[in-house]
């Protein structure tokens, strides 16, 4: 997956929970390597479907819908387990192991793809001390703020180094420290790394020292705006 | 305390089951014994006019194992201090021979009878006695305990199951999320179980360490060593750790397919 190719690839998407109820429909669109994508519109538009769509959550009925050229209309469970390990995923409600430590829970992708633990416990300590958290370790995740949280669950969707970060609106309930500590993160990872970010969001941070594009979602249909 | 709690809620169903088995397995063996024993001590009495021999008497029936012949003077002793007025040394030359037929299993009602129908197609043989009433009440007694047995163990099976399928709703609740975000990092089926199938095994060591402790325990009390003492009946500790070996793979079987309908229910990521 180089650069200025083609990460994911919509062709006619059409999106449903119920049937004949269409969330997204003949939509269009593609998403380069390397990239850094908003995709915005109103409350209840699909935005956070179409980004379930990506990691395999939501089946496509209806087009084509390709991501790292594996098509995901049809993928088989083991497939779409192996093509996980390229994603790195950041959710609204930060989708911790509450049971876990933060340790095991930034953990958790390093084991998924198999490292020792000696190289999990190294990559761990030095995403914790990115995302300011160093030191809770052994603390579980009620035991922290939301801003907390969501800065373990990014440097888990961080941990093995994805092709793709997809997030649903990371910073929607963060304080403006924690909102800063994760754009940063983004951007660095997009800038440093190549790594395609694709974020779900109302509204673009204003101050963004990446170039952007940006989708626009409504009545269904995905457009590119910029 | 929570993780006691879910060792226990699986320990006990596991236990009562595997109790149950190992219950089952001790009759069957009991019983076993029981007939081989009954057999050995149950006879037929042939009486024939022509001298008969093993090979001829297993060549139409292979489960006979063993013939004697009953010594003529003994008969005539019975007769003699039973007083019956006769010349002895003259019906000694006009006795037929008497035979106890031994058989190498403990035969069920029907089989005997189709024994001594084909003892009695024997050139010479003019009587056979099965002594069927004694042998049927034994032997009814026996399929009666077998059926008792295999009733509880049903019983208790199905009430175990139940039990079973109530930790697993009760794992549902508690596994489903965290099963769920390993499955979004691309987490295989193996790595999400990981925990239950680790829990699983741990309380199927314990259950059947469990078992082994209680029927040791009582296989050891003196009352029931007089009980199989008296029927010549062993069941040896070499017996019942083979039998923990069959528990153990029941028990891993038990909780593997737990484990797998716990994925199963798992709310499916696309």
């Amino acid at each position: 997956m180089s650069r200025e190719k083609n990460v994911i690839i919509a062709k006619d998407l059409y999106l449903e929970y119920k049937k004949d109820v269409p969330i997204i429909k003949d939509s269009t669109f593609s998403i380069k390597s390397g990239s850094f994508v908003f995709i915005t519109g109103p409350s209840g538009s699909g935005k956070s479907t179409l980004l379930k769509s990506f990691y395999g959550e939501l089946k496509p009925k209806g087009g084509n819908l390709q991501i790292g050229g594996v098509s995901l209309n049809d993928i088989k469970s083991s497939k779409l387990a192996f093509l996980r390990k390229y994603l790195g995923i950041i959710f609204q409600d930060y989708k911790l192991i509450k049971e876990w430590t933060v340790e095991k829970n930034v953990m958790l992708p390093l084991l998924i793809a198999g490292y020792s633990k000696d190289v999990c416990e190294a990559q761990t300590k030095r995403l914790l001390k990115h995302v300011r958290l160093s030191g809770k370790e052994n603390y579980y995740p009620l035991e922290l703020s939301g801003g907390e949280q969501q800065r373990v669950a990014m440097a888990r969707a961080l941990a093995h180094n994805p092709v793709i970060i997809l997030a649903d609106e990371p910073t929607g309930n963060l304080d403006e420290y924690s909102s800063r500590v994760i754009w940063n993160l983004l951007e660095g990872a997009n800038e440093q790394l190549g790594t395609t970010v694709v974020v779900v969001t109302h509204s673009i941070p204003n101050n963004l020292k990446v170039p952007f594009k940006h989708f626009y979602i409504e009545n269904g249909t995905v457009y590119e705006i910029s | 305390m929570r993780s006691l709690k879910n060792h226990i809620s699986l320990i006990i169903p596991l236990f009562a089951i595997l109790f149950a088995v190992e219950f089952y397995f001790i009759i069957s063996k009991i019983i076993s014994e029981y007939e081989v024993n009954l057999s050995k001590d149950y006879s037929i009495i042939v009486v024939s006019k022509k001298p008969l021999t093993l090979p001829e008497l297993k060549a139409v029936e292979p489960d006979i194992a063993l013939i004697q012949e009953v010594d003529s003077d003994l008969i005539i002793k019975r007769l003699k201090q039973n007083g019956v007025d006769v010349n002895y040394e003259e019906l000694k030359n006009f006795l037929p021979h008497f035979y106890k037929v031994y058989l190498s299993s403990f035969p069920s009602a029907d089989m005997l009878e189709h024994i001594k129908q084909v003892l009695r197609g024997i050139d010479g043989v003019t009587r056979v006695e099965t002594f069927t009433k004694v042998h049927e009440k034994m032997y009814h007694f026996l399929i009666f305990l077998k059926k008792i047995s295999k009733f509880f163990l049903g019983i208790i099976f199905v009430t175990s199951i139940m039990l079973v399928f109530k930790q697993i709703e009760i794992w549902n609740l508690e596994h489903s999320e965290r099963m769920y975000i390993m499955a979004l990092f691309g987490a295989p089926l193996w790595m999400r179980n990981a925990i239950l199938i680790k829990l699983s095994v741990i309380d199927t060591v314990i259950s059947t360490i469990l078992v082994y402790l209680i029927y040791s325990y009582l296989l050891s009390t003196k009352y029931l060593k007089e009980l199989l003492g008296f029927e010549n009946i062993t069941i040896s500790s070499q017996d019942l750790l083979k039998d923990m070996g069959w528990l153990f793979a029941l028990g891993i079987l038990i909780s593997v397919v737990n484990v797998l309908i716990v994925s199963w229910r798992q709310p499916k990521i696309a």
